[in-house]
């Protein structure tokens, strides 16, 4: 067991003492399933740091005094090197030290809340709730709300997460050619970027004559006209971004770039509209709009699009999926993917994208280059 | 082992028709259709997410590549599949299983995938459903589940009832596995040539996770140490060269087939303690028949390290059944009754750490009528045992 009383105490946890102290709570528990869903907030990662291997938990009580419980027992040392809470704990039962734990911190069960239970397996949920005797009451948007915006070091690792996939989509443009298959370049790019520090990466990277939509790399051996979509998703440090890219392999038809063009529009007319007070809907119909405008009004929906961008896990996930039914305020420092990503008859699926940052001006891209019709010469 | 469960699993996955076409999956159907036949089960939901899907990978073909999918199985009738992913992304999720009716299970397509799917069973009487692998279900997914079965139908747990995935690994199976096991082998040498190169230890890691993947890994893992082997901890992206031998973990899976290694290297000749190791490994394979009780070669194990004591990554454990999951079936412990089935394909692991250095050795065995064959070994330490 690992023992930390002189930690500086991080934002993250300081805000949820702060809502403990507000709510008149006795403590919080807040759990991960450990599956690091990059489109989630994953709580575990939220208030200790700690990219957590198995099930895990955070146990914070009124008095600011804080546990991080990792499984399996062994991850001890790593999370307790990493995490910011006061102490750590290996385990390989979580519901049976959470037990522990809880007693240790003198938690009221009644006045306690938890954050991410409902994410755990039913098993072990149940063994902990009849563990604990009791289901803490769930307030399962308190991490990701308190998380909506990214701290100065958050931000700088995004920064340098943008930096990785823009260096990541430079060896695409070397290293993709007529010949290999997806899996092939979809393997060098991962390791290359992982070389690059970036420890997960949610990488989806397809080719085709007439793209549906992007997917996860396959067996198809990349042709001559060809166009590679591609999401690269880094993570660095626990901040994930995305740039989405198009690359035509060989001189694409003139349709193409006209049509991609439309995108790079869109993406203007959302960078612009993505200003601190408007709202992801305002953002949405901006960009819904110019393609709209160029004739395509039809096509947005799915299946020929998804969202037109989406919050960043595993910090917040805030705000949300950019869609014209989301209401939420952007907030200056507040970060999303933004891409208006669309399927248009004459030219298939095209992909266009930036991880932004809200200001009170605009979004503004993280990215240095933003994207392009890219081709690489046969 | 456990490792960070990435966000994705970037690897080719495709419904290997030319390796595992659709009889190999009539027998696995047939077991689970007697099994619906014994309990009076109309049909098997059968749940898997991204980080265990053995046994929807062993009834579907189907493996989630993010988030969770169900297959639906009826005892007469047609299956189908739901995935939490977008309509979008079917076509796509089609080519993985052999279960023609795939749809999206995710928010409002929950209900329009899942509820008229129950209309064919159309007693009157209230029916029991059987269930597999929703122990890992989220609790809200599983609050779904049981608001469209309504008061009509109730669920019973299946997975002590039937063996999925068998213990038994079928002739293709095997093959599976040992292409997996040889992807393992060239891959972990792949991990010690860079370490001798002067690498550090996540350099050749990821040398060795680049290798894999470029050779159709579905997925790999690695974890390394950076404390002489007394702890291992996944990629942290530092890159730091440190003293003493490089003692890390490999995991690749190859068409849906896991095989997963420990290497220990030491810069000369294996260290009298690796030796040492390496000669508690083989008196444990050695031992490996079928019928063979496992709590017996954990008590063989800790025997042979003796005084040391078991490495704390290991947790107790010398070994686990491994195939579409790397944890199949019961941990050899100190205690428990499991048996070594033939044809049953194992990892066992031994290692020992003290408060400066550790190290764990490993091997990959099916149990044969006649005994063990190895079928992959860490690098390193010779083998003194075989078929």
């Amino acid at each position: 067991m690992d023992e930390r009383t002189n930690a500086t105490r991080p934002g993250r946890l300081a805000a949820a003492i702060r809502h403990l102290g507000g709510q008149a709570l006795d403590g919080m528990i807040a759990a991960s399933n450990g599956l690091n869903n990059f489109l989630e907030s994953n709580a575990v990662y939220v208030f200790s740091g700690v990219r957590p291997i198995g099930e895990s938990a955070v146990v914070l009580d009124r008095d600011g005094r804080s546990t991080l419980i990792v499984t399996p027992a062994w991850d001890e040392a790593r999370a307790a090197a990493a995490s910011s809470t006061d102490r750590t704990i290996g385990a390989d039962d979580l519901a049976a030290m959470l037990k522990s734990v809880v007693g240790t911190h003198r938690l009221d069960l009644s006045r306690t809340i938890s954050v991410g239970l409902s994410l755990l397996g039913t098993a072990l949920f149940d063994r902990i709730v009849a563990t604990l005797g009791t289901v803490p009451k769930a307030t399962d948007e308190l991490a990701r709300d308190l998380a909506r915006l990214r701290m100065p070091d958050e931000l700088q690792l995004m920064e340098r997460a943008t930096w990785i996939a823009e260096r990541g989509y430079e060896r695409l443009l070397e290293y993709a050619r007529p010949g290999i298959r997806e899996f092939e370049l979809a393997a060098e790019l991962y390791c290359f970027m992982k070389k690059l520090g970036a420890e997960d990466n949610f990488l989806l990277m397809s080719a085709s004559q007439h793209n549906l939509a992007v997917r996860a790399a396959g067996e198809r051996v990349l042709d001559v006209g060809d166009i590679i979509l591609s999401e690269l998703t880094p993570c660095y440090r626990g901040q994930f971004v995305q740039i989405c890219r198009t690359t035509v392999i060989g001189e694409p038809r003139p349709v193409i770039g006209e049509k991609f063009a439309i995108l790079q529009d869109a993406m203007g007319a959302g960078l612009h509209a993505g200003r601190a007070g408007a709202t992801v809907a305002d953002v949405t119909r901006a960009i819904n709009g110019v393609i709209a405008k160029a004739g395509y009004g039809d096509y947005c929906r799915p299946p020929y699009m998804r969202v037109r961008g989406h919050g960043l896990g595993i910090t917040s996930d805030r705000p949300g999926d950019i869609v014209d039914s989301n209401e939420r305020m952007l907030e200056s420092g507040m970060v999303f993917v933004m891409h208006p990503n669309q399927y248009i008859p004459e030219s298939g699926y095209l992909m266009c994208g930036e991880p932004v940052v809200v200001t009170d001006t605009g979004a503004r891209a993280l990215s240095a280059r933003p994207a392009a019709l890219d081709v690489i010469a046969v | 082992m456990q490792t960070v469960q990435p966000c994705v699993t970037i690897g080719s996955y495709i419904w290997a028709q030319d390796r595992l076409p659709y009889d190999e999956f009539t027998p696995r159907l047939d077991a689970l259709r007697a099994a619906m036949e014994r309990n009076g089960w109309p049909a098997v939901l059968v749940y898997g997410d991204v980080r265990e899907h053995a046994a929807l990978a062993y009834l579907s073909s189907f493996i989630p590549r993010v988030r969770w999918g169900m297959a639906l199985l009826p005892r007469s009738g047609d299956a189908r599949l739901l995935c939490a992913m977008s309509t979008r992304d079917l076509p796509a999720m089609r080519t993985l299983t052999w279960i023609a009716d795939v749809r999206s299970g995710m928010g409002p397509e929950w209900e329009k995938a899942f509820d008229p799917w129950l209309e064919r069973f159309t007693d009157d009487q209230a029916q029991k459903l059987g269930t597999i692998g929703f122990d890992i279900m989220a609790p809200v997914l599983y609050a779904a589940v049981r608001r469209s079965l309504g008061e009509r139908f109730s669920l019973q747990r299946a997975d002590d009832g039937v063996a999925i995935p068998a213990h038994r690994k079928r002739p293709r199976e095997l093959t599976m596995i040992r292409a997996s096991c040889k992807l393992l082998e060239a891959a972990a040498k792949t991990f010690a040539e860079s370490w001798r190169g002067n690498h550090a230890p996540e350099t050749a890691a990821l040398d060795a996770e680049r290798f894999a993947r470029s050779l159709a890994a579905q997925d790999v893992r690695t974890l390394v140490s950076l404390d002489g082997g007394r702890t291992l901890v996944p990629f942290q992206g530092r890159f730091e060269t440190c003293a003493g031998p490089l003692v890390g973990y490999l995991a690749v899976k190859v068409l849906g087939y896991w095989a997963d290694m420990f290497v220990t290297v030491d810069e000369g000749s294996a260290t009298a303690a690796v030796r040492h190791a390496g000669d508690a490994l083989d008196a444990i394979i050695a031992d490996m028949r079928p019928g063979a009780r496992t709590d017996a070669l954990h008590a063989k194990a800790v025997a042979a390290l003796a005084p040391s004591k078991l490495h704390p990554v290991l947790g107790g454990s010398i070994g686990h059944g491994i195939g579409l999951s790397l944890h199949e079936g019961a941990e050899f412990q100190a205690s428990g009754d499991t048996m070594l089935a033939e044809d049953g394909v194992y990892t066992v692991q031994v290692g020992v750490a003290d408060a400066k250095a550790g190290h764990v050795l490993s091997a990959i065995v099916r149990v044969a009528a006649k005994g063990a064959e190895i079928l992959a070994r860490s690098p390193g330490i010779a083998a003194s045992t075989s078929d």
